[in-house]
């Protein structure tokens, strides 16, 4: 799981749960896989994030180095920031761990890199 | 001379081709294991004709025939290398197959197992009594039952008494008893059944099944709601082989001997489906170290005459087993309950199953969906609902793909797949409860997925679920399977509607099975899936046919279904599927 996916996991399906974001992660076992740079792609996508919850998930799993913490103006004429970005969104791969509802403590464990989100019928909503 | 020369020269070639095609590795000494390289299953070959090859070989003892499915080669073990030896002289490039072939055969060292493990344990609640009735009590009990003039179904003859059993509901009309009663000869039974421990109400219902040798019974739970807590069955005639069969998809064949007493209580009655597959043989099935052991060996059947006896109730049934009740079932509509069950046991259980061969018959991207795909700008989030295998997932580094699933086996092969987009990920979800932030999407596909939801009500949900999380102004491209096949490459023209096979799957609900490639005759069915083969020689499941549901969609109804969250924008049928391209608004 990548963290620009966890940016948009929320578990607020689960029952008695009002927004369920953002998910805190227990990463056991981090892979950094490179892939390809895209500049542009990375200029376009920051706007759709929450710049806050990725720098913290970023800073809580000890990938944040370098990472600023509130996105400066002109960031997209910034290519050292774009790669720091690419790199924390697209690089670091949380590959075993959990994830954690912030209001529950529910965890959704993640197994080969994927997330299992699913829920009982019991848990939903 | 001559002869024999050309004969070798055609068995070195077989062992060759054996070799590498097969990983068969044939040997020059006599061994007591041959492979016939040129028969089997495939080519018609059956263990008949390997018997006859051995009519003037008086001394040869042979052990056994293996053929596996769908190879055109077979292996016989023989008790000694002296009788392998002289069958080898007797017949290698001699004998002929029937429709003329002439057979070709090597010695080889091992041989491969025939046999299948299978480590469930039977349901609990399960009794099987054996001679429950003595060889004289079963003549009796079969001169009780003529079968002139009886009712037929597709695939046995059946009688009723007490009540008639009604095909359609699975249950009884209380109000109108038959005036045939349980013959009086059946009430010795209550009392052994008491002296084994078993409590029972005497029954009031019976139904006599007439099985001719290859007849059998779909797999099914008798209803819960209109019987009671045991059903019992009295065997007469023949053994058989009865498959048992859990939602969770355990399996174990059981057998069935004449004479015997089938006690069905608990998980038996209430948790398991049981069937008798439409066969002239049955499996010999060995218990060996507390492990049930389906052997390559068959055994023909006989005539079976089977008495099942049950108690009639009142009332929504009271039992605490959920999955297969049919007290969730109100008219009409299905409950919301029943629905998840169904799609649980005939939905995700079967992609789990299915998943590897699955995903190997889904490569190509249809057009109308590539197409859509490709145009998706630059920096567009597009979240794949239903992924599959992840075959829609474009190798394009310039927008975030994430691909949710619900099926682990497909997740897996949609990972790997994906593992080396730039921009891709995958989430493990179930499309109503999604995990994702409202809004989070400027493009959703959901392809062949919407109708695998079993009610009205779910659907609906979906295209809900779907319009939560586009933004204002994001598309979204969902395809559902088209009712309507005539202008497809679906249909088979040689292949004709046949009867349809009804199941009943849980809580009282019957699905037609379709026949593939053909008109689809009904909106809520059972398709088959084929699977190529038994992974490691273990059975997970009864057979390699898993049926998966579907509501297959009537012009219009996509439509119908995604207004007005959705603004339809484009609406069309390719390839056998209906297709919307949608706005939210």
């Amino acid at each position: 799981m990548k963290l620009i996916t966890h940016n948009m996991l929320t578990s607020k399906c689960l029952k008695g749960v009002v927004t369920g974001y953002p998910l805190s992660i227990n990463a056991t076992n981090i892979n950094i896989t490179e892939v390809d740079y895209n500049p542009e792609f990375i200029t376009r996508i920051i706007p759709k994030l929450d710049w806050e919850v990725l720098w913290r998930a970023a800073d809580s799993i000890g990938h944040s180095d370098g990472l600023p913490q509130t996105i400066e103006p002109k960031f997209e004429e910034n290519n050292e920031f774009l790669k720091k970005a690419h790199r924390v969104l697209l690089e670091v791969d949380i590959e075993e761990g959990n994830l954690v509802c912030p209001e529950s403590g529910r965890r959704f464990p993640i197994s080969k890199g994927i997330p299992n989100m699913l829920l009982t019928e019991a848990e939903v909503q | 001379m001559e002869k024999l020369k050309q004969i070798n020269r055609k068995c070195k070639r077989f062992s060759a081709r054996l070799k590498t095609s097969k990983g068969v590795l044939c040997v020059e000494t006599p061994s007591t294991n041959i492979v016939l390289c040129n028969v089997g299953q495939a080519t018609g070959f059956l263990k008949e004709d390997a018997n006859n090859l051995l009519q003037e070989l008086p001394t040869v003892d042979l052990l056994k025939y293996i053929a596996a499915k769908g190879e055109s080669h077979s292996f016989l073990v023989f008790a000694d290398v002296e009788s392998s030896r002289l069958f080898h002289e007797a017949h290698n490039g001699k004998a002929k197959a029937m429709n003329g072939t002439v057979i070709y055969m090597n010695y080889v060292e091992g041989v491969p197992s025939d046999e299948i493990l299978c480590t469930v344990n039977p349901p609990k609640g399960l009794k099987i009594i054996p001679d429950f009735i003595t060889i004289e009590e079963e003549k009796e009990f079969i001169t009780l039952f003529d079968w002139i003039d009886e009712s037929n179904l597709k695939n046995r003859q059946v009688k009723h008494y007490g009540y008639e059993f009604r095909y359609g509901s699975n249950d009884v009309d209380l109000n109108a008893p038959l005036d045939k009663e349980i013959p009086p000869q059946c009430d010795i039974l209550w009392d052994r059944l008491r002296a084994q421990g078993i409590a029972i109400n005497v029954p009031d219902q019976l139904t006599v099944n007439k099985y001719l040798p290859g007849q059998g019974i779909p797999s099914h739970v008798d209803r819960h709601s209109p019987f009671g807590d045991t059903i019992l069955s009295l065997s007469l005639g023949s053994d058989v082989v009865m498959d048992w069969k859990h939602h969770s998809n355990k399996y174990v064949p059981i057998v069935v001997p004449a004479r015997s007493m089938l006690v069905m209580q608990e998980e038996a009655r209430y948790d398991w489906q049981h069937a008798i597959q439409p066969r002239t043989w049955d499996p010999i099935v060995q218990i060996r170290k507390h492990e049930r052991v389906i052997t390559g060996d068959t055994r023909p059947r006989d005539t079976r005459i089977s008495l099942t006896f049950r108690k009639t109730r009142e009332g929504p049934c009271e039992c605490c087993y959920n999955i297969l009740c049919d007290r969730f079932k109100k008219d009409g509509e299905l409950d919301n309950v029943l629905a998840s069950h169904l799609e649980e046991l005939h939905v995700h259980q079967v992609y789990e199953q299915i998943a590897g061969h699955f995903s190997t018959t889904r490569h190509k991207r249809w057009p109308r969906v590539d197409e859509f795909l490709q145009s998706i700008p630059s920096g567009a989030v597009l979240l794949d609902l239903g992924a599959g295998n992840g075959k829609n997932i474009l190798n394009r580094n310039d927008i975030l793909q994430i691909a949710g699933e619900r099926s682990a086996g497909l997740l897996l092969e949609c990972s790997a797949h994906t593992r080396a987009i730039s921009g891709s990920d995958c989430v493990r979800l179930d499309l109503l409860h999604s995990p994702l932030r409202d809004e989070c999407a400027d493009v959703i596909i959901c392809v062949a997925v919407i109708h695998h939801f079993c009610s009205e009500a779910r659907r609906k949900q979906s295209i809900l679920t779907i319009a939560r999380l586009l933004r204002p102004g994001g598309v979204a491209l969902i395809t559902v399977w088209a009712k309507d096949q005539t202008k497809s490459n679906y249909l088979d023209t040689n292949k004709e509607n046949r009867d349809t096979d009804l199941v009943t799957t849980i809580g009282g609900v019957n699905l037609p099975i379709h026949e593939n490639r053909t008109q689809f005759q009904h909106s809520d069915l059972l398709v088959p899936w084929k699977l190529r083969q038994i992974r490691d020689k273990k059975l997970t499941n009864t057979s390699d046919t898993f049926l998966r549901y579907y509501h297959v969609f009537e012009d219009g109804e996509l439509d119908d279904l995604c207004k007005p969250e959705l603004k339809i924008e484009n609406s069309f049928y390719e390839e056998g599927n209906w297709c919307v391209v949608c706005k939210k608004l």
